[in-house]
């Protein structure tokens, strides 16, 4: 059986969900059976787009016009591209002050010293190509990587959730920080996958995997106001991993 | 009139010999204040003064996410194997039991499920009285599902009033025959007399599509499945399969699923038979209080008031049942 050709790239962001796979120890033999990690610049150089890809598995947003060019390239050549990681599918971190001017964004952090790039407010994959599949987290489940895979192994893509992370959170049985204990928990508007990993901790949900299908924003802030949040306070936290969210 | 009594003092000694039947399981407080069923082990006493678990005994029976086919190139799909021991449900109450009741009809009719079934003959059921909150709506509507249970226990000043229900009830009582005796006490009417009534499947004009009422219970619904998840009868579920890296091996899994997301009623294509939360209210209405498909005219709520409970944004749909079904509180 022929390998798949994979491309790995990572762009704008902390290359954490690159690392995930990397961190897959006790499946690497398997999967370097079934896959050819062709360009993969993290993990092996040299690194060259050569030919063409059954799938690229692209990590982080785009601020930069070289990241541009990389991202269409490996668009041109793939025939699935992948969106890995909330930098990828919504933005993410990296997009935590878009709509503010980059001007004196930059003054903030480089003060006078001048700057060698280019760059640009950065923008989730979607908004300059067209993803035919995401897997969304920061990071994202091992599981959710190795399930990608597999899947691509089958030819297929995976399949969407919708469900939040409230409904994983129920099935652990977990006590409901929103209800129970009142705390900013953003379960309700956030996209399932996760197992509830942080409530499972007593911690609140961050929203780390951006919005899940239909959520209900108008009904939350009306909930988490009772709650004593008010909407400014809600909306900056739900966009720290997701600049898109709007009332 | 006679009745077998067992005393408060020797529920330790009750749960020590059923303990050497099976491993038994209660509601529990935990640490963070929620009850769930979770093992009695020694020393560990049920908190019988809980009105209700966060999660229904449902978990017993069909869990949140399970395996059940295997794949292999060589062998094709094959059941799991999977080793059931019995187990002893204690302190299940009228509601719960009425709602294994609700799933042994679904998943026992017909065409039984083979997971269920080896998991519900391994369960032996023993039940207790309760006094219903104002959550709870077991007492405003009668319910032609039955509160079967092996044992059961009525709450009586100093103890429980105890009865069998099955032949496995009386080899228990057998088991329990020194700590047990035979008392004149005045045993109150328990709380199973909320369910198993004959109610006529009466044939009821379709629910109106146009109510305002779906709507507005959409607007204020987050989505997040508490309702159902927490539901004792509840029990659609998603059924995918995933492959293995091999590319030889596969597993189909079902996990719990609830008829308020988006993925619910769609099908091949994207297509779906309800597109809108609320299509899906009236669904989920229509399903609680009048059942659909072979148990049509059974309601599937037995008015456990968990739904109400979880849900955060304190949905009920009680008032809209009690104008719909003429049920008067």
């Amino acid at each position: 059986m022929r390998r798949l050709r994979l491309a790995i790239a990572g762009l704008t962001a902390c290359s954490g969900c690159q690392l995930l796979l990397l961190n897959c120890e006790d499946e690497l033999p398997e999967l370097l059976e079934q896959f050819e990690f062709h360009f993969f610049p993290l993990a092996c150089s040299p690194a060259l787009l050569e030919g063409e890809y059954d799938a690229a598995l692209v990590e982080g947003c785009i601020s930069m016009p070289h990241e541009k060019e990389l991202l269409l390239e490996l668009r041109r050549r793939s025939v699935y591209l992948i969106a890995l990681g909330t930098c990828a599918v919504w933005g993410g971190v990296a997009a935590l002050r878009n709509g503010e001017s980059r001007e004196l964004l930059r003054q903030q952090v480089y003060g006078q010293s001048p700057v060698a790039s280019e760059t640009f407010e950065p923008l989730p994959l979607q908004s300059v190509v067209h993803v035919d599949a995401v897997v969304a987290g920061c990071p994202p489940e091992k599981e959710e990587l190795l399930r990608l895979l597999a899947d691509l192994a089958r030819g297929v893509l995976p399949v969407d959730i919708d469900y939040s992370v409230c409904a994983e959170c129920r099935m652990k049985e977990n006590l409901c920080l929103l209800t129970e204990r009142d705390t900013l928990c953003l379960g309700p508007l956030t996209l399932g996958g996760c197992g509830a990993r942080c409530p499972n901790m007593s911690v609140p949900c961050e929203g780390c995997r951006g919005p899940v299908p239909e959520c209900n924003l108008h009904k939350a802030l009306e909930i988490y106001e009772q709650k004593g949040f008010d909407r400014t306070t809600v909306l900056a936290r739900l966009r720290r991993f997701c600049p898109g969210w709007k009332l | 009139m006679a009745t077998l009594f067992i005393a408060q003092h020797n529920l330790e000694a009750m749960l020590e010999r059923l303990r050497r039947k099976a491993e038994v399981h209660g509601p529990v407080r935990g640490e963070d204040g929620v009850v769930r069923f979770a093992e009695l082990i020694h020393g560990i006493l049920p908190d019988l003064s809980a009105i209700r678990t966060l999660l229904p005994p449902k978990k017993y029976l069909l869990h949140p996410r399970e395996t059940i086919l295997k794949y292999t190139s060589e062998a094709g799909y094959q059941l799991p194997s999977e080793s059931v021991p019995p187990l002893i449900l204690f302190g299940l109450h009228p509601c719960d039991l009425a709602g294994i009741n609700y799933l042994d009809r679904i998943f026992l009719g017909e065409d039984p499920d083979p997971l269920y079934a080896a998991r519900r003959s391994a369960l032996t059921l023993i039940g207790v009285s309760c006094t219903p909150d104002e959550f709870c709506s077991c007492h405003l509507y009668p319910s032609p599902l039955k509160a079967l249970s092996d044992l059961f226990l009525n709450s009586v000043k100093g103890g429980f009033a105890i009865s069998s229900g099955s032949p496995r009830g009386e080899e228990l009582l057998e088991v329990l025959k020194d700590i047990v005796e035979e008392r004149d006490i005045n045993v109150p009417e328990d709380t199973r007399r909320f369910f198993g009534h004959a109610v006529s499947a009466q044939v009821r004009p379709e629910l109106d599509a146009t109510l305002p009422e779906w709507q507005e219970l959409a607007d204020a619904c987050l989505g997040c499945g508490a309702c159902s998840l927490c539901c004792p009868t509840c029990s659609c579920f998603d059924v995918l399969e995933f492959g293995g890296l091999d590319g030889r091996s596969a597993v189909r899994v079902r996990q719990w699923d609830n008829c308020l997301f988006k993925c619910h009623a769609e099908v091949a294509g994207g297509m779906s038979f309800r597109k809108n939360r609320a299509e899906r209210f009236r669904y989920r209405y229509r399903h609680k209080y009048r059942g659909f498909g072979p148990l049509q005219g059974i309601p599937a709520c037995v008015g456990c008031g968990r739904c109400r409970v979880v849900c955060p944004a304190g949905l009920d749909l009680r008032p809209l049942a009690a104008r719909l079904e003429e049920i008067t509180p």
